[in-house]
């Protein structure tokens, strides 16, 4: 059974179509990478599965539930879908091990004992064991958005979802985020991604999805859509971006 | 004319019995006006049409009168419109409340939309409902931001107290005024008033500097 599928999905924002009745299924395993021009509609895509963006149209069933059910319906979608976003959106109050506890004990109900020791534990994955009492403040780019992935797997969501988790970093800081990123990748976890870096996308991907004015223009293996583009526009897409 | 201290010594018990009424007022109308001002101000940053407009009718109308009429109002038209009695002290208090309460509505409002949208969407997408995203990460950061405001407030609300003087509440303003009317020592007495309105204000915003300081501004 699909993990995620959209049935004629369709999303405005007020007069301006966003998503145009898209048709999508994600099976359990994929690691979908979403590219497009910006404004295409791959981030708003992302944001519909876990229902940060409400559907106007369509369908859209996730890990066997509908985004258009109710709050509670909603809130255990978000649980089996982590979210890491562009800008990390790390609680600056929490440190980073009270940001990466927060989801099992409040969202989970894991004691505060259970809750911190996973949260080592996450931590220590992404590779800051060393930063775990630090705030955001004190932590590079890299370090935080690392801080989001681990806060997001903390919840053991079925399903990773990341919106240019590399957009707002510098260049010499996105290795490392998309060292873990491919690392979750080969531990099985189902991943969409949008994201402008390619080199990702050939390496990790096992589905490309090329967006363009709301709709899936090209949809196929990574490799093989990276190394000869049919569609002319996803030929001239790449090379603005490479 | 000589500043005889020895009036002050001997009005001070009566003073300081005003003081202590006017600190009550302050307290109890402040704490009253944190539970309808944070209740107002959520309704207008996040409440439906319904308790949005109700909210908004609110903080208009007591920002839009000044406080005396208000406790004018509380005080002899409500007893005549709702059949009630009030005393003049639960007057004084009510009428604290109601009026920082909607001070402190914009306040909340204010600050609480101030806060980034992405922690909300953090909060919201690890499955949280949207109360507990306000209660645990939005609440806290906004809290900290509110205090200088709160601080205004506070102070403002205490000086409030002194008009009170017009319903007969015994608090510090009142007190001075009869003594003076008794003695005719003008200088002293109100000198004496305000320096005790200044040891409050003053003790006030110490507490809350020590606050400030204590929570890391964010």
């Amino acid at each position: 059974m699909s993990i995620v599928e959209f049935k004629k999905v369709t999303k405005r924002f007020g007069q301006v179509t966003i998503l145009d009745e898209v048709d999508l299924s994600i099976e359990p395993g994929e690691k979908v990478v979403l590219i497009g021009p910006s404004g295409s509609g791959k981030s708003t895509l992302l944001r519909c599965i876990n229902a940060l963006e409400e559907i106007n149209g369509g369908d859209l069933i996730v890990d066997g539930i509908s985004v258009k059910g109710s709050g509670r319906m909603v809130r255990l979608i978000r649980q089996e879908a982590g979210m890491v976003f562009q800008q990390f959106n790390l609680f600056p109050q929490m440190t980073a091990l009270q940001n990466v506890a927060f989801g099992p004990h409040r969202v989970r109900g894991e004691t505060r004992q259970e809750a911190r020791s996973q949260a080592l534990a996450m931590l220590a994955k992404v590779g800051l064991a060393d930063r775990v009492n630090n705030y955001p403040s004190e932590l590079s780019g890299g370090q935080q958005q690392r801080v989001a992935i681990a806060r997001a797997l903390a919840v053991k969501p079925k399903l990773m979802l990341f919106d240019e988790p590399t957009s707002a970093l510098d260049p010499e800081l996105r290795h490392e985020v998309l060292r873990v990123m491919q690392a979750l990748a080969e531990e099985g976890m189902t991943m969409i991604v949008v994201t402008h870096e390619m080199a990702f996308a050939r390496k990790v991907g096992t589905r490309l999805i090329f967006m363009e004015g709301g709709k899936i223009a090209v949809d196929g293996p990574p490799r093989e859509l990276l190394e000869n583009p049919q569609n002319p526009r996803l030929k001239e897409f790449l090379q603005h971006v490479a | 004319m000589t500043f005889d201290w020895s009036v002050i010594w001997q009005a001070l018990p009566e003073l300081l019995k005003g003081a202590r009424l006017t600190v009550l007022i302050a307290l109890a109308g402040l704490a009253g006006g944190l539970v309808i001002g944070f209740a107002a101000g959520l309704a207008r940053a996040y409440g439906n049409v319904v308790l949005n407009a109700i909210a908004f009718v609110y903080v208009e109308i007591i920002r839009g009168t000044p406080i005396i009429v208000q406790v004018m109002f509380i005080y002899f038209a409500l007893p005549i419109l709702a059949d009630i009695r009030i005393n003049p002290l639960a007057a004084a208090i009510i009428a604290i409340i109601v009026n920082a309460g909607a001070y402190i509505a914009e306040i909340v409002r204010g600050t609480f939309l101030s806060i980034h949208k992405g922690l909300r969407e953090a909060g919201l997408a690890l499955g949280l409902p949207f109360w507990k995203v306000l209660l645990y990460i939005i609440g806290p950061l906004a809290f900290r931001r509110m205090i200088p405001a709160l601080g205004n407030q506070f102070i403002v609300s205490l000086k409030d107290t002194s008009l009170f003087i017009v319903i007969g509440v015994g608090e510090l303003t009142r007190q001075g005024q009869e003594i003076m009317a008794a003695n005719f020592r003008a200088v002293e007495i109100w000198s004496a008033v305000a320096m005790l309105y200044l040891i409050m204000t003053g003790v006030l915003t110490l507490i809350l500097r020590v606050t400030e300081k204590r929570m890391r501004i964010l």
